[in-house]
């Protein structure tokens, strides 16, 4: 038995980290139909603001608050630059953001260099039941990111303006006949978006390497999820990134990492053309 | 009439090349002209079909692995014929695009951003299983790819010096242009629009949108295939980044700066990007992939018909008379 909660634990917070990939991206296309291509470079900038912040000497700590911050402001110059100008043309907001991933990924290279950099464990401590042991950060990361999940649930459907945003959503002109600001709703999900991305970056961190090339590894299976898992309600991106992040990591550990990865697209793509709406229902295709 | 003229001088001015820039740049041309011939095959399916495809390099991989291993002679090595290789190659990825279009397509199919993510993670998913396919090759991919052999009337001809074989593909690609432009002005390329605009008014009419949209995706699959099997004869070799992620997005950007709804700015789209790419990346070095990436974001933006097609077109249109 004991052999086998390390594995559960470990697939837990794979999951938990795709999820969390996966909402800000969610946000901004459940609620803009933007399809972000550049999320997962946001995410990559997040964990390099971590890296920068601990060149110079500053705590681990303050690179979490950084993250955001920095990650968050970039989406905002990105929303009024870029994206405000092609709300009304969704297909051409996944071709521009894929420009915009090139140009982030490459202006990171001129900033860091093509090489891969780690960043130390901010605690180095184990737990130790018995004869189980597990690293402390990937508890205090899994435990975080269960709060950050459940905040931002929280933010869009117990307080106003996340009523607002689901108003947004599901009747955008109604929504502004009754005095809502369309445009200001979708720029701050924007930015909530980018910031959790960035905020995500950073945590993850220490326990992956940080390149310049590791946005795609996340952005795919977190687009991945979202339509599996349906693109209306938020509950949906927990269903897929479940299934998504689950299979993969189980298949990864049982058979192998390659036999792993094209099941689970296989899988994906089997489920989002059978049932386009996901296994929780909502937005159709446009 | 005047885009004919345009095209002419277009493929006039090419021919002319190879005596300018010597024979290093014609091998290089060589090379832009097949890129471009897979940015023709997703102008024809991206902006005349209206299906956003992420994953382009799936049929040109697919094209270039099936002439890798048919001229090689590692399914019958009796049976090497270039020309078996090619039109096999044609084939394949036609075949390939019509299972994967019906699955796509058929019934209340999927469009739109599902489609190019659908397409995009098909393209990953192909690499992957290319790289871990040890009977082709796996990540090394196939080495020692026969050039092109041509055979006419007894006689045999190996494309294998530069000239020859510059002249033999742009004859090629100025032959794909010429049938697929004069098929875009036939009643096809009118049902192609009508599929792309009103897809509802066209089924109510009594057309089969599904067989229109299968039959653009197979034929852009098609070409790219054709792409694909001429380049590994370029090159000698097949490797899994022909079929992938990377090939596929830099189509995607050629298309999109040239102007995919202009075969010839599609076209023009990847040759140029491509030599600008070679003269540029010396002298900004690693920031010219910051411009290229910037480029695309100003030309989808600013520009959505593209960078190229869209002063061709002033030029191409008479007064007030659209083209197309």
């Amino acid at each position: 038995m004991s052999e086998f909660i390390p594995i559960i634990l470990d697939v837990s917070s794979y999951i938990l980290i795709l999820v969390l990939v996966a909402l800000g991206l969610m946000i901004v296309f459940g609620m803009m139909g933007v399809i972000n291509m550049a999320h997962g470079e946001l995410f990559m900038i997040g964990a390099y603001v971590m890296v920068a912040a601990q060149s110079v000497g500053l705590p681990f700590l303050a690179g979490v608050i950084l993250a955001p911050i920095v990650v968050g402001f970039l989406g905002l110059l990105i929303e009024t630059a870029l994206i405000r100008h092609i709300y009304l043309r969704p297909l051409d907001t996944i071709l521009a953001t894929w420009g915009l991933s090139i140009a982030l990924k490459q202006l990171v290279v001129l900033t860091f260099g093509p090489e891969s950099h780690s960043v130390p464990l901010p605690i180095d401590g184990s737990l130790e039941l018995g004869t189980f042991s597990y690293p402390l950060y990937r508890l205090i990361l899994m435990a975080t990111s269960v709060l950050l999940i459940g905040g931002t649930f929280w933010l869009f459907t117990r307080t106003n303006f996340g009523l607002m945003a689901r108003a947004v959503i599901a009747r955008p002109d109604t929504a502004a006949t009754l005095g809502i600001d369309t445009r200001r709703m979708y720029r701050w999900s924007f930015v909530i978006g980018t910031a959790l991305a960035g905020l995500a970056g950073a945590l993850v961190a220490p326990i992956i390497s940080v390149d310049p090339q590791m946005g795609l590894g996340y952005l795919v299976p977190g687009f991945l999820s979202i339509l599996v898992g349906g693109a209306g309600p938020l509950a949906g991106v927990l269903v897929g990134g479940t299934v998504i992040g689950g299979v993969n990591n189980l298949l990864a550990i049982w058979i192998s990492p390659v036999a792993a990865m094209i099941t689970v697209y296989i899988i994906a793509i089997l489920i989002i053309r059978l049932k386009p709406e996901g296994l929780m229902g909502g937005r159709r295709a446009k | 009439m005047r885009s004919n003229l345009l095209a002419l001088l277009v493929f006039a001015a090419l021919a002319a090349a190879p005596i300018l820039i010597g024979g290093y740049w014609t091998g290089q041309l060589t090379t832009y002209l097949v890129y471009g011939l897979l940015a023709m095959s997703l102008s024809l399916v991206w902006g005349y079909g209206g299906i956003l495809c992420f994953g382009q390099a799936m049929f040109f991989g697919i094209g270039g692995y099936i002439m890798a291993v048919l001229t090689k002679g590692m399914i019958l090595p009796e049976l090497t014929s270039s020309y078996l290789g090619l039109i096999a190659a044609m084939a394949g990825s036609a075949l390939f695009a019509l299972a994967l279009g019906y699955f796509l397509f058929a019934g209340r199919g999927i469009s739109g951003a599902y489609l190019a993510i659908i397409t995009l993670a098909m393209a990953l998913v192909l690499e992957r299983l290319m790289n871990n396919w040890y009977a082709l090759g796996g990540y090394n991919g196939l080495l020692n790819v026969p050039p092109i052999k041509l055979t006419f009337f007894g006689a045999s001809f190996e494309l294998w010096d530069r000239m020859p074989t510059f002249y033999a593909v742009l004859a090629v690609v100025a032959l794909v242009y010429l049938l697929v432009s004069w098929l875009l002005n036939s009643t096809y390329g009118l049902k192609l629009t009508a599929n792309r605009t009103h897809p509802d008014r066209l089924a109510s009419l009594g057309y089969n949108v599904l067989i229109i949209r299968l039959s653009v995706f197979a034929l852009s699959a098609a070409i790219a295939g054709l792409a694909g099997a001429i380049f590994v004869t370029l090159d000698g070799f097949a490797s899994p980044t022909l079929i992938g992620f990377t090939l596929s997005t830099e189509a995607l950007i050629w298309v999109a700066i040239g102007g995919k709804e202009m075969l010839l700015a599609a076209f023009l789209g990847a040759i140029l990007t491509r030599t600008a790419e070679s003269w540029l990346s010396e002298i900004f070095g690693d920031y010219w992939i910051l411009i290229l990436g910037i480029a695309f974001m100003i030309s989808v933006v600013l520009l959505p018909k593209g960078l190229l097609a869209t002063p061709l077109e002033k030029l191409t249109q008479g007064k007030g008379r659209k083209s197309r």
